[in-house]
């Protein structure tokens, strides 16, 4: 391997021949829910975890939090063994469908979290607020969680995944029951991250929001990496070429094609661009605002 | 070591919180009061002088009954409750070992058990101090505030059982009774995820340990014959479980003997030892659980 010489400098996660079997029941049956599973995610990358249920996408993601132990194989976050509290101070994590203390507010949610990632109290209350602004439920905030909806529910988890700042963002499908307008907000705060050099790892189901931030995805099935690579490698026809031009006349256009055919080229579509539904849908909606 | 501390606080102190705003505990509440209410009615009857040691054995007896819901129900309810919720992967994906977890929820349960006692037992003092003021106000009326010298004995036997010190160190010994209550509930729910397998598994452990010394006895002084695998079973439970007949000076104070408190004092040290190595047990198994 020869990510292996330098993961110190250069990965943020590095998960070397990763396997994890569960007991199925009282006998020896064991399934496979990991199988020899190599990842290595560079520092500052968003990197996409995609495979269908039961791929290995959430216990990928909690073998690198250390909530369950490697069968065989380690993870490495930032150079140290995953689970151990030098690697944990580094990341933040949302899991799937989070769930809170529903009695508590929006704010005692994050200032109980900020107290256990070692905020100082006068620190911890200002970051609990710039939080609060930054995934927009400031007037929501000293309201119980169970009053919360599943949106305000999916930025609170946001909110506290952040409050320590972390190097490294593990997010267990994050957009999972998000209206369009907030799956927006998360993918921009995910764009904003990588600005600030932040590495973030995710698993969606959802492929097009996957495509709009990833840098880097895998695609796993049945808990082997099947695929691997930077978008522009994986999703370009390289034998075929898009023009998108505005104010071709249709004689034009004709004149245009028979150039082409002239060159040895096939011409396979002539379309109108089409709008995607997620931008008209945002687009009326915020109107209405 | 000063972080353990912090993350142990804001987790006690959250479990607090988070019990004190459920229903469920207003409920018990309401039903304490109820009963500590109900035990200065039936003073009414006749319980030919005994009055204040009918009262006592009726709140100490409903104090044991509504703490040992709280002990149990707190710990079996909250941890596989957070295990299934998955709220604790957002505590133990941040810089908190599992032990501080352990020992944070513990004490968040030990506060609740506390407040517990301290509102039952206000509740208590309180019936205590209306019943004897009834009872000596009445002598003071029909003696036009002259009491005959019977009549003072009289008042000073009412006061001397209403205002007995001795009842603080049944309480203590009864909190402390309940804390261990906690900590095998605590213990068990470490292991197991079903909140109906660790409350009965407590209660078993519970009666056990109520009957701890017999095996004890048994085991050391081996008078009887038996074979070796019924001594070996009264040895381990002779070693594990907790002795709560240690605990049965709460009814000596009760029936009005006097218990000193360097009698008590062993008790108390005997509890916190057994909930030290108890919570660090705890935390080891907490600590190789996968989540």
């Amino acid at each position: 391997m020869i990510f292996k010489k330098n993961w110190k400098k250069d990965w943020a996660v590095c998960a070397n021949e990763l396997s994890k079997l569960y007991p199925v029941d009282w006998t020896q049956k064991r399934l496979h829910a990991l199988d020899r599973l190599d990842l290595y995610v560079r520092r500052g990358e968003v990197f996409g975890l995609l495979g269908p249920n039961g791929s290995g996408k959430s216990t990928t993601l909690k073998l690198i939090l250390g909530l369950l132990n490697p069968s065989s194989g380690s993870v490495q976050v930032f150079g140290a063994e995953a689970g151990t509290l030098e690697a944990r101070r580094r990341i933040g994590f949302l899991p799937e469908n989070a769930y809170f203390p529903a009695f508590l507010s929006g704010r005692e949610v994050l200032r109980y979290y900020g107290r256990l990632v070692d905020l100082a109290q006068r620190k911890l209350w200002k970051r609990v607020e710039e939080l609060l602004e930054l995934v927009e439920l400031t007037a929501a905030a000293a309201r119980p969680l169970k009053t919360y909806s599943k949106g305000m529910l999916q930025r609170i988890g946001l909110a506290q995944a952040l409050l320590n700042d972390p190097d490294l963002l593990l997010l267990d499908e994050p957009t999972a029951g998000v209206d369009p307008i907030g799956a927006r907000q998360i993918r921009d705060l995910i764009l904003g991250l990588r600005a600030r050099g932040k590495t973030v790892i995710f698993s969606s189901h959802l492929l097009e929001q996957v495509q709009e931030v990833a840098d880097r995805v895998a695609i796993l099935h049945r808990g082997t990496v099947i695929q691997e690579g930077t978008l522009e490698d994986l999703l370009s026809v390289r034998e075929q070429t898009q023009f998108t031009v505005s104010g071709l006349a249709p004689v034009a256009r004709e004149r245009l094609e028979e150039w082409l055919r002239g060159e040895g080229a096939e011409v396979l579509e002539v379309t109108h661009p089409r709008e995607r539904l997620e931008e008209l849908f945002i687009k009326a909606v915020e109107k209405r605002r | 070591m000063g972080n353990s501390l912090r993350h142990i606080y804001a987790i006690a102190t959250n479990t607090f919180t988070e019990a004190i705003r459920q229903r469920v505990l207003y409920v018990l509440v309401v039903f304490c009061l109820v009963m500590l209410g109900g035990s200065s009615f039936c003073t009414q009857f006749d319980f030919r002088g005994d009055d204040f040691k009918f009262m006592k054995d009726l709140a100490y007896a409903g104090i044991s009954v509504i703490g040992l819901l709280v002990a149990l129900l707190g710990a079996a309810l909250l941890i596989p409750a957070e295990l299934e919720r998955r709220t604790i992967y957002m505590v133990l994906c941040k810089p908190v070992r599992r032990f501080e977890f352990i020992a944070g929820k513990y004490f968040g349960l030990v506060a609740l058990l506390t407040l517990f006692v301290v509102l039952m037992a206000g509740i208590f003092f309180l019936a205590l101090w209306g019943h004897e003021s009834a009872l000596t106000g009445d002598i003071l009326a029909a003696s036009k505030g002259r009491p005959t010298e019977l009549q003072a004995q009289m008042i000073a036997e009412y006061r001397a059982a209403a205002y007995d010190p001795a009842l603080v160190q049944a309480l203590v010994l009864l909190w402390a009774k309940l804390c261990l209550v906690t900590v095998i509930s605590v213990f068990l729910s470490t292991l197991a995820s079903s909140t109906v397998f660790i409350v009965c598994c407590t209660l078993l452990v519970y009666l056990i340990g109520h009957l701890q010394s017999v095996a004890r006895e048994f085991w050391l002084e081996g008078t009887v014959a038996a074979a070796w695998y019924t001594r070996a079973f009264l040895a381990a439970l002779a070693l594990t479980a907790p002795d709560f007949q240690t605990f049965n000076l709460i009814d000596e104070i009760i029936a009005g003997n006097a218990v000193l408190w360097s009698n008590t004092l062993p008790v108390l040290g005997y509890a916190v030892g057994y909930a030290v190595v108890a919570l660090a047990l705890a935390a080891l198994v907490f600590e190789e659980r996968e989540l």
